[in-house]
């Protein structure tokens, strides 16, 4: 009966290697850069399912809502800001020799990253003696909550941090194209080819 | 998925390709974290915990990068990687 069970989860881990290696290749293959982000959210969402199989439910249900809820949707609505990210003709680098050394590059991570996760005695990296959790929700949440809070304030000041700061530098932009008319931020006032200035007079004196 | 990834963001030069490729990077190395936690003699929630910081940065990281293309797009009217590059080649 256990040996059934091995068996299927070796049949689930193989479904769900092939399903999600499958869509990371069309998330970068894809010509249709819109199509290609939903497949990213795919996958994403099935990479869940490996983290049901390392029995840590939580992460599967936080990388499925912040991956493919919250990432996917964010890089669309990058796609759709950016109206020249379709252009298909952009995909990879003219010169063969630049393509060549990405391709070694990349196989050379993948081989060092599977003699990592192969080879490497993982067991004696571990120190003995640690006290035993039990492995459930409720101790993931005392973990970290209860022990590690700080550190969780910590993550929500990150992501704080970096949101406001993204708002900022594209604030920040746009009032520096406009500091030429309004006079701040200690730049001259020098009428240039696109600040707008002239249109702007214009406006004025019809007023 | 770690090799796939360096494969997006070391051979396309569409910037958005590039973070789908940092993306899938980032999720092959959650995976391998979660199951080294896992092989652990002794259970701890170290590995998750330190999935779920890696998740939340990844969404900073994110919003962060997706700025950055604007910015990027605005002051060159492109979101081609090579295209600066070739320009200061040409300079050069």
């Amino acid at each position: 009966m256990q040996g059934i069970e091995i068996l299927l989860e070796q049949v689930e881990f193989i479904s769900i290697a092939i399903i999600v290696l499958l869509l990371a290749y069309l998330a970068l293959e894809h010509r249709d850069i819109v199509y290609a982000v939903f497949f990213f959210g795919l996958m994403a969402a099935a990479v869940g399912g490996f983290f049901l199989l390392l029995e840590a439910p939580f992460i599967a249900g936080m990388q499925i809502a912040v991956y493919t809820g919250g990432i996917s949707a964010l890089i669309i609505f990058g796609v759709l800001l950016l109206p020249r990210a379709q252009d298909s003709s952009l995909e990879v680098f003219e010169s063969p020799r630049r393509r060549a050394w990405g391709m070694a590059l990349s196989v050379i991570v993948a081989t060092f990253s599977a003699f990592l996760a192969l080879l490497f005695p993982w067991y004696e990296a571990f120190p003995e003696g640690a006290p035993e959790l039990s492995q459930s929700l409720q101790g993931l949440a005392a973990w970290l909550w209860a022990d590690h809070g700080i550190y969780v304030q910590m993550i929500a000041l990150i992501i704080f941090t970096s949101i406001i700061g993204s708002v900022t530098m594209l604030k920040m932009e746009k009032a520096e194209r406009l500091s030429a008319i309004t006079g701040e931020f200690g730049v001259e006032a020098e009428p240039g080819p696109d600040t707008g200035i002239e249109e702007k007079e214009e406006e004025v004196d019809e007023q | 998925m770690i090799g796939m990834g360096a494969y997006g963001m070391m051979v396309k030069r569409n910037l958005i390709r590039i973070l789908l490729g940092a993306e899938i990077m980032g999720n092959g190395v959650n995976i391998a974290l979660v199951a080294v936690s896992l092989y652990s003699p002794v259970f701890t929630f170290t590995g998750q915990a330190l999935i779920i910081l890696i998740i939340a940065v990844a969404t900073g990281h994110t919003a962060i990068a997706m700025v950055l293309m604007l910015m990027y797009n605005r002051r060159y009217h492109t979101v081609d990687l090579g295209r600066p590059i070739k320009e200061v080649e040409e300079n050069e």
